[in-house]
C-alpha cells in the first residue's frame, strides 16, 4: 500500500507539474517532447534541473479548475498524453486536503529533515480562498528524484559483474572511464567498520563499487519499512472523511433525468396482490397452517388403506417364517431330552453358528422358576438381519421318497438264467492267469498263466487235459472261432504258436492240419515280412508240440492280445511294444501278415473286429478307433472320457460296444447314436481288467481289481427308438485279491450262460446259473 | 450375422448390482440404503454365477435385482431422506451459531416420512399383511417389555405396550387364540386370523436389556415399519369386527396396572359408550348383541356344537336372529354394502369354532399373586373364562378372593401346611381347585378339560409338550412309550419261544396232523393280512383253542413273517443298490444327500429314544427298591 500511495504521490505531482503550463496547452506537450528529446541528446542535466526547479518555484500559482476546464475546451490532444481520469481525481485531491492541512504540517515538523520527498508548501487558494498544499515542481524529463543525482558512472542498468575484470566500472557522461575505486582487503574493511562510526549506514553501492552512506531521508525510509509503517512521513491514514458529494450545499436539486417517474413506484402492485391474496385464501381455508400443531404429523393416523382394489401385481414374496418350537424347547420337557454331560459340553464347544440348536433343553419345575433368556433380543435380532441381508431363494421342496430315485428295472429273477455261484475251480500253482480262451462250443478252456504253462481243461468238469510248457509267459491264448477245425493260438514271448488238441476227431485233425500246414504253401508274398511262418509238416506234427509258428519281428515283445476274425481265418495281435510293431493282422490261408497301421497315434490297448462288417477297432489309451480296412479309412473316433482303456468288446449284432477302463468306469457305446458313451457305469471299486459279451445270450461281463465280476443283462433292440436296456444281475465275488490284482480275464461259454473267469490268485472258476 | 453380443451388457451382469455400486447410484449413505432397504423389503439375492455377475470379479459382495435399486430410486421415502440431510446440516449450523430462534422452527418442520404407501406396496391385499405380522407382534411385545433409556424413546415403549395391548384385545375379543407353549424363551402363541396362523413370541417378564453387540438403529428401523404395518392391520381388524379403532384408554386405569384393562372396547355403531365396565362386560361375556354374534350362534347352532353355557346364544333374541335370516337369502341391489357385510363362505370359516374357544366359559379363576397376570389373564379371557387376581397383580380384577364363584385357583407355590386357617378358610380351599398354571395351557393345547389331578398343587408336573409337534418323523415322546413297552413284550417273549421250541423240534409235523387245533393256529400263522387272520381265529375258535393262546400264536406267527418280510426286503434292497448303479451322477448326489438327512433323523430320533430307556430303566428299578 505504501509503496503505491508514494507512486500515486508522484503520479499527482507529475499531473501538478504537467498542469502547470497550461496557458500555452497546445506548446506544452511540444515542450515536453523536445525537451525529453534534448536530454538525450546529451544536454547538461544538472544545469537544465537546476534551472527547471527555479522555474518552478517561480511559477505562480494556477487554478487547477479554470485550467482543467481550458483544457476540456481547448486541445483534445493534450488531455490524451496525460492520464486524464487520474489528473482529475488529483486535482480534486489537492482542493479539498485544503482544509486540514495546517494540523498535518505541524505535527510533521520533526519529520521535516527526513523528508525523502519534496516538502509541500501550504498556500491560500486564490479562488476558494481555501488554504492548500503546492508541490514543487519535478523535473519533468524523470519520472524520479534520483535522477537528479550526481553519479559519475553512466553506464545505466546493467549486471554490474561485466567490469568485474576491467579496471574501470564504467564510463562518465562525458565518456570517461570511471575507475574502479582502491579497495582495501578484508581487514581494512573491518577495520573501516571499527573506526567510522557511519559505517553501519552505509551501503555498498554497484555502480561506484564502493560504499556510499546512506542519507537520512533513506534511513528513514528503511526505519518505516521495517516497522511496516507507510514509507511516507507525511502521509496520514487517518484523514478525516470528506464529503463529497452529501452534505450542506451539496444537494442535487435538478433530477439526472427528466423522464417523469413511473407509476409503479408509488401505486400497489396487482400481482403482488394477487399473490398474497392466494396464501390468505390458503390460510383462511386450512390449506396453509402457519404453525403446524405437532401431534398430527407425529400421530399417524390409520385409515382403511385395504379397501380400494389391490394392484394386480403380485405381492413380494413372503419372507419364510421361522420354524416353530418343538418339545425340547418347553420350560418342562420330557426328561429324555435334557442334554448329557457330554452333550452340553460339545454344545458349549462348538461355535454360535455351527450350533444345530440355538439353545439348551432346561427343565424348569414350576413356571416361577423359568428365568429370562439371555438370547431373546440378540434372536431377535438376527431373525432382522436374516429379513434384510440374507439373500433369499425361492426352492421348491422335493416331496419325493428317496428310494423313488433309484430306477425302476426289471428284477434280476425275470431275466435268468445267468451265472450265479461258482461250479467249479482249477488251480493254476498260485500264478497269474492273465490267458484264457473257451472253444467255440464251449466244451473246452484254455489258460496260460505267467510261468508259461499253457492248460487245456474241460469246461464241464475242470479236468486238465493236456500242458504245454513255452520259456516266459503266456500273453495271450485264443481259440480259433471255425467250427470244422479245431486249434488255438498262443501268444509267447515274440511268437504265435498254434497248438492242435489232443484227442480230435480225425476228419477235424485233417482239416486242421490242413489248414495250419498245407501241403502247397501259398507262393510267398512279393515283398518279403519281417513276420515268419514256420510250420511242421502235417504228418510229423503231434498235439505236444506246435504244428505253425508265426515269428513276430524282433523285440516286438509279448504279444498281449490275440483276436480271431468271426470266420477264423485272420486273427490279429497286439504286442507290448509301441507304435508301429504293435498291431499285427495275420492271414491264415495265404500264410501272410501285416500291419495295417504305419503310424499310430498313441500306445494301442486292445484291438477288435467287427463281427460283420470289415471294421477294425483300435483302442489307444483314451480313444477308439474305427476303421475301415477295405477302404483303408478311419470312420469314427469315439470318445470314452476315461484316461487308459483297459479292454474293450462288441456286441454281436454289431452296432454297441463296451469300454471299461482302469479308472473304474464301463462305457456303453451305441455305435449308431453318438461318438459319446450312451452310459457310463462306475460301479467297480477298482480298474476294470475284463469285458466281455456273451455271444448268444444277452449278458455281458466286466471284472475288475476288487475281485468281483459284475454280470450284467444288456438288451439291444433293433428298433432304433429304444435304448438298450443294461440291468445289473449279480456280483459273483470269489477271486482273492493278491498285489492289487483281481479278476484279469472272462470269457462267456458260447451256448451256455456260463462264465469262466482267470485271476490274479492263479486260480480260475467257472460260474454256473 | 447380428451384431456383436458385447460382455456385461446383458444378462446377469445387468440383472445384478452390488450393494456398493446401488449405493453410489442411489446417492445415499450406507446407513440410509440399509434402512430403505428394511422399510421396503428389498433383500440381497444369490445369481446362479457370482462371478458373471459381478463383471469376473469373484470378491466376496452382496447382489440386489437391478430392477429393485431401480425401483428404490423413485422412492418417495429417499427423498425424504435426503431432505433430512439438508435438514440435519442446516439445523446444526443453526445451533453451531446460536440461531435459537430458527433452528426450533426448523426442528418444527423437519421432514417426516410417512409409509403408508410402502405398507400398501409391500401387502397389496390384507391376506398378505396378516400372513407377515408374526414378526411384527414379536417386536412389539419384546419393545413393550423393555426400559426406556437414552437410545429408545419413552414414547416408542408406550406406543409398543399400546399396540400390543390392542393385539391381545382383538385376540380375546375374537376369541382367536388357538395355542399355547411356555418354552425356555417365552410364552408362544398361536392364534387364527382370517384364515392365517399368527404365531408370536411373548417374553416373560423380565427387565431385557439390550445387548452391546446388537445394533439398535436396524431394530429400531424395523419398529418403525412394524408400527405402521400393525396400526392399519388392527385398524381394519378392528373396523371389520365392528369397533372403534383405536379403543379408548383409561389413563387413571392405566395408571393403577389394570394392563389390558385400561382400554375399552367400544362397538362402531354405538353413538355413545356408556362407562367402561360395561363394554368390558360386552367383550367378555357378549351381553349386547350384533348381527355378527347372532350369525355366530346360527353357526353354531348348524354344526351341532351348541354350546356348553353360551351365555351369546342364551342371551340372543330369536326374533332379531330371524329377522337377520330372513334377509340373508335376497341382499338387495340397492344396499351393496350390506350385502358385502354378510358373511360369505370364508367370514363364516374365519369365526372361532365356540367349542374349543369357549373352553373356560363355565369356569371361574383366580389368579394367586405368583402367577403372571398379563400371560393367564390373555389366555383365560381368550378361552371365555372369567379371571380376577389380588391387587398386588394390578388393578380392575372384577371380583375378590372371597367371590364364591371361583372354581379354580392358579397357584404356583409350593404346598406349605398352614395351621392357623379358618374353618371357612379351609372350606373354600376344598371348594375350589388349586391347580398349576400348566393345567390351563395343556387344556387349551389339549382342546378338553383335562383332570386337574396330576396338575395340582405341589404335584410333580408332567412333561409340557409343544402343541405345534414336530416333523413327522421326528421322535414322539407321547407314542414311544407303548412301542416300547411292546419290545419289551416281544423280547420276553422271544426268549420263551426260544425255549419251546427247543423241546418240540421234530414232533410238530406229526401232532399237527393230529390236532385240529394245531392246525388252526398253523392257519394263523400263516395268515398274512387280517382277513385271513380272523378266518383263522374262527377256525381255532371252532377247534376250542382258547383265545389267548391264539392270539399269542398269532404274534409269534406275525413275528415271523414279519422276519421273512425283512429278509425279502433285505434281498430287494440288494437289488436296489444293484439298481443304484444305474442313476446318473446328479441324481446319485440327491439320493445320497436325502438319505444323509434322514439318516441324521433317524440317529437324533434313536438317541432320545435311548435316553427314554435308560430313563425308565432306572425309574423302574428305583420303584422296585
Amino acid at each position: 500500500m505504501a509503496a503505491a500511495d508514494s507512486k500515486r504521490k508522484t503520479n499527482k505531482r507529475k499531473a501538478v507539474e504537467e498542469e502547470a503550463p497550461a496557458p500555452a496547452p497546445s506548446v506544452f506537450s511540444h515542450d515536453v517532447g523536445l525537451e525529453m528529446h534534448s536530454e538525450d541528446e546529451g544536454g547538461d542535466a544538472d544545469s537544465e534541473g537546476a534551472e527547471d526547479d527555479g522555474e518552478v518555484d517561480e511559477w505562480p500559482e494556477i487554478d487547477t479548475r479554470s485550467d482543467s476546464e481550458g483544457e476540456d475546451s481547448g486541445n483534445a490532444e493534450a488531455s490524451e498524453d496525460e492520464e486524464e481520469i487520474e489528473g482529475e481525481e488529483d486535482e480534486d485531491d489537492e482542493d479539498d486536503e485544503d482544509g486540514d492541512e495546517d494540523s498535518e504540517s505541524e505535527a510533521n515538523t520533526e519529520d521535516d529533515e527526513l523528508h525523502v520527498f519534496p516538502k509541500a508548501k501550504t498556500v491560500i487558494s486564490d479562488i476558494t480562498g481555501q488554504p492548500k498544499r503546492v508541490y514543487p515542481e519535478i523535473e519533468p524529463e524523470y519520472d524520479s528524484d534520483s535522477s537528479t543525482e550526481d553519479t559519475p558512472n553512466r553506464v545505466g542498468n546493467i549486471p554490474m559483474h561485466w567490469y568485474d575484470d576491467l579496471p574501470h566500472v564504467g564510463y562518465d557522461i562525458n565518456g570517461k572511464k570511471v575507475l574502479r575505486p582502491a579497495r582495501g582487503d578484508e581487514l581494512d574493511k573491518f577495520l573501516e567498520t571499527v573506526e567510522d562510526p557511519t559505517a553501519w549506514t552505509s551501503a555498498f553501492d554497484k555502480k561506484a563499487q564502493m560504499d556510499k552512506p546512506l542519507t537520512p531521508e533513506e534511513l528513514d525510509l528503511i526505519r518505516r519499512l521495517r516497522e511496516n509503517e507507510v514509507p511516507d512521513a507525511n502521509y496520514d491514514p487517518y484523514e478525516p472523511t470528506v464529503e463529497w458529494f452529501t452534505g450542506k450545499g451539496k444537494e442535487e436539486i435538478m433530477p439526472l433525468s427528466a423522464a417523469p417517474e413511473p407509476k409503479r413506484r408509488w401505486v400497489p402492485s396487482k400481482w403482488e396482490k394477487q399473490k398474497v391474496m392466494k396464501i390468505v385464501r390458503a390460510i383462511r381455508q386450512g390449506r396453509i397452517v402457519p404453525n403446524k400443531p405437532k401431534t398430527a404429523s407425529t400421530q399417524s393416523q390409520f385409515y382403511a388403506i385395504w379397501n380400494e382394489e389391490p394392484s394386480n401385481q403380485p405381492a413380494p414374496l413372503p419372507a419364510p417364517k421361522p420354524r416353530l418350537p418343538t418339545h425340547a424347547e418347553s420350560y418342562n420337557p420330557p426328561e429324555e431330552y435334557l442334554p448329557t454331560e457330554e452333550e452340553r459340553k460339545k454344545w458349549e464347544e462348538t461355535d454360535k453358528e455351527d450350533r444345530e440348536r440355538d439353545f439348551l433343553p432346561q427343565k424348569h419345575s414350576a413356571l416361577r422358576l423359568v428365568p429370562a433368556y439371555g438370547q431373546f433380543i440378540q434372536e431377535r435380532f438376527s431373525r432382522q438381519l436374516d429379513l434384510y441381508l440374507a439373500p433369499r431363494i425361492q426352492r421348491v421342496r422335493l416331496q419325493i421318497d428317496p428310494n423313488s430315485l433309484i430306477p425302476k428295472l426289471p428284477s434280476p429273477s425275470s431275466l435268468k438264467p445267468f451265472p450265479v455261484y461258482k461250479a467249479l475251480q482249477v488251480p493254476h500253482d498260485r500264478q497269474r492267469v492273465r490267458a484264457l480262451g473257451v472253444s467255440p462250443d464251449g466244451a473246452w478252456a484254455v489258460t496260460g498263466d505267467e510261468s508259461g504253462i499253457v492248460r487245456l481243461w474241460e469246461v464241464l468238469v475242470g479236468r486238465e487235459v493236456k500242458r504245454w510248457t513255452f520259456p516266459g509267459r503266456i500273453g495271450a491264448v485264443e481259440w480259433c472261432p471255425r467250427t470244422d477245425v479245431c486249434f488255438f493260438a498262443v501268444g509267447v514271448e515274440e511268437q504265435l504258436k498254434f497248438i492242435i488238441p489232443p484227442n480230435l476227431p480225425a476228419a477235424v485233425l485233417t482239416a486242421t492240419q490242413s489248414v495250419l500246414s498245407p501241403a502247397q504253401l501259398p507262393p510267398p508274398p512279393a515283398t518279403p515280412s519281417p513276420v515268419k511262418w514256420v510250420s511242421t509238416a502235417a504228418a510229423a506234427s503231434t498235439s505236444d508240440s506246435t504244428i505253425l509258428t508265426v515269428d513276430l519281428p524282433t523285440s516286438s515283445g509279448l504279444p498281449k492280445q490275440i483276436v480271431w476274425h468271426r470266420k477264423g481265418d485272420y486273427l490279429a495281435t497286439v504286442s507290448g511294444t509301441e507304435g508301429q510293431g504293435g498291431v499285427w493282422i495275420h492271414q491264415l490261408s495265404r500264410r501272410h501278415s501285416q500291419a495295417p497301421f504305419k503310424k499310430v497315434k498313441g500306445s494301442v490297448q486292445q484291438v477288435l473286429f467287427h463281427p460283420t462288417k470289415p471294421y477294425f477297432f483300435v483302442a489307444t489309451q483314451r480313444y477308439v478307433r474305427m476303421y475301415n480296412l477295405a477302404e483303408q479309412k478311419l470312420l469314427k473316433t469315439l470318445t470314452p472320457g476315461c484316461r487308459w482303456i483297459s479292454s474293450m468288446d462288441v456286441h454281436p449284432s454289431g452296432d454297441h460296444l463296451i469300454v471299461g477302463s482302469y479308472d473304474r468306469k464301463l462305457c456303453w457305446f451305441d455305435l449308431e447314436l453318438s461318438d459319446r458313451p450312451y452310459k457310463i457305469l462306475r460301479y467297480h471299486t477298482r480298474a476294470l481288467r475284463s469285458v466281455h459279451f456273451h455271444p448268444t445270450y444277452p449278458l455281458f461281463a466286466s471284472s475288475s481289481d476288487d475281485g468281483t465280476i459284475q454280470v450284467f443283462h444288456a438288451r439291444v433292440y433293433n428298433d432304433l427308438m429304444t435304448n438298450p436296456l443294461i440291468v445289473p444281475l449279480k456280483i459273483l465275488r470269489g477271486h482273492a485279491v493278491r498285489d492289487g490284482l483281481g479278476v484279469l480275464h472272462v470269457r462267456w461259454c458260447a451256448r451256455q450262460p456260463w462264465l469262466v473267469s482267470a485271476g490274479a490268485d492263479g486260480e480260475v472258476a467257472v460260474w454256473c446259473s | 450375422m447380428g451384431r456383436l453380443k458385447q460382455k456385461g451388457k446383458a444378462g446377469a451382469a445387468k440383472a445384478y448390482i452390488t450393494r456398493s455400486s446401488a449405493v453410489k447410484k442411489l446417492q445415499c449413505s450406507l446407513a440410509d440404503f440399509r434402512r430403505l432397504c428394511i422399510l421396503k423389503g428389498i433383500f440381497p439375492r444369490e445369481p446362479r454365477n457370482r462371478k458373471r455377475a459381478n463383471k469376473g470379479s469373484s470378491a466376496p459382495t452382496s447382489f440386489y435385482y437391478a430392477k429393485d435399486i431401480a425401483y428404490l430410486a423413485h422412492e418417495p421415502v429417499l427423498k425424504k431422506l435426503r431432505e433430512h440431510k439438508t435438514f440435519a446440516k442446516k439445523l446444526s449450523r443453526a445451533i453451531g451459531r446460536g440461531e435459537w430462534s430458527s433452528a426450533k422452527s426448523l426442528e418444527e418442520n423437519k421432514p417426516v416420512y410417512r409409509l403408508d404407501h410402502i405398507i400398501k406396496e409391500r401387502y397389496p391385499t390384507f391376506i398378505d399383511a396378516v400372513r407377515d405380522i408374526d414378526d411384527a407382534l414379536c417386536m412389539i411385545f419384546l419393545f413393550a417389555s423393555l426400559p426406556a433409556d437414552g437410545k429408545i424413546a419413552t414414547s416408542l415403549i408406550e406406543n409398543c405396550s399400546r399396540l400390543a395391548s390392542e393385539w391381545q384385545l382383538y385376540v380375546m375379543h375374537t376369541h382367536a387364540l388357538r395355542k399355547i407353549f411356555l418354552s425356555i424363551k417365552g410364552v408362544y402363541y398361536q392364534a387364527e386370523i382370517m384364515d392365517q396362523t399368527v404365531t408370536w413370541l411373548v417374553p416373560y417378564q423380565f427387565t431385557q436389556n439390550i445387548p452391546a453387540d446388537v445394533d439398535v438403529r436396524v431394530m429400531l428401523t424395523f419398529l418403525e415399519l412394524y408400527q405402521t404395518l400393525l396400526g392399519f392391520v388392527f385398524f381394519k381388524l378392528y373396523t371389520d369386527a365392528g369397533l372403534v379403532y383405536p379403543p379408548p384408554r383409561d389413563s387413571e386405569k392405566d395408571e393403577t396396572g389394570a394392563g389390558v384393562g385400561a382400554f375399552r372396547l367400544q362397538e362402531a355403531t354405538s353413538s355413545q359408550h356408556i362407562n367402561g365396565l360395561k363394554t368390558k362386560e360386552v367383550e367378555v361375556n357378549g351381553k349386547r348383541v350384533s348381527s355378527k354374534e347372532v350369525r355366530q350362534t346360527i353357526k353354531s347352532i348348524s354344526t351341532g356344537e351348541s354350546g356348553d353355557g353360551d351365555i351369546d346364544m342364551l342371551d340372543a333374541d330369536p326374533t332379531a336372529a330371524e329377522d337377520d335370516e330372513e334377509f340373508v337369502p335376497q341382499p338387495s341391489a340397492a344396499n351393496p354394502e350390506e350385502a358385502a357385510a354378510l358373511p360369505t363362505l370364508k367370514t363364516l370359516a374365519a369365526l372361532p369354532q365356540s367349542g374349543s374357544s369357549k373352553l373356560f366359559a363355565p369356569y371361574t379363576f383366580w389368579l394367586s399373586r405368583e402367577t403372571s397376570r398379563p400371560i393367564f389373564e390373555f389366555i383365560v379371557r381368550s378361552f371365555g373364562g372369567r379371571l380376577g387376581w389380588p391387587e398386588s397383580s394390578g388393578s380392575g380384577s372384577p371380583f375378590d378372593e372371597t367371590d364364591e364363584s371361583i372354581t379354580h385357583v392358579i397357584i404356583d407355590r409350593p404346598l406349605v401346611k398352614r395351621p392357623n386357617e379358618t374353618r371357612a378358610e379351609r372350606e373354600r380351599r376344598a371348594r375350589r381347585k388349586c391347580v398349576q398354571p400348566q393345567w390351563v395351557v395343556d387344556c387349551i393345547n389339549a382342546g378338553r378339560i383335562l383332570l386337574e389331578e396330576p396338575y395340582m398343587q405341589g404335584k410333580i408336573l408332567p412333561p409340557h409338550l409343544s402343541p405345534f409337534g414336530d416333523r413327522a418323523d421326528a421322535y414322539d415322546p407321547t407314542v414311544g412309550l407303548q412301542g416300547q413297552e411292546h419290545d419289551m413284550e416281544d423280547e420276553e417273549e422271544e426268549a420263551e419261544e426260544v425255549g419251546a421250541e427247543d423241546g418240540d423240534v421234530g414232533e410238530g409235523e406229526e401232532q399237527q396232523a393230529v390236532k385240529p387245533e394245531q392246525a388252526a393256529l398253523k392257519a394263523a400263522a400263516e395268515a398274512e393280512d387280517e382277513a385271513a387272520l380272523r378266518a383263522a381265529e374262527l377256525e381255532a375258535e371252532a377247534a376250542g383253542v382258547d383265545y389267548g393262546t391264539f392270539e399269542k400264536e398269532a404274534r409269534k406267527a406275525q413275528k415271523k413273517s414279519k422276519k421273512a418280510t425283512a429278509q425279502e426286503e433285505g434281498e430287494g434292497k440288494g437289488e436296489g443298490e444293484m439298481n443304484k448303479m444305474m442313476m446318473s451322477k446328479r441324481q446319485r448326489k440327491l439320493y445320497e444327500r436325502m438319505k444323509h438327512g434322514e439318516k441324521k433323523r433317524a440317529t437324533e430320533r434313536e438317541n432320545l429314544e435311548e435316553k427314554r430307556r435308560a430313563i425308565e430303566k432306572e425309574n423302574r428299578r428305583r420303584a422296585k427298591s
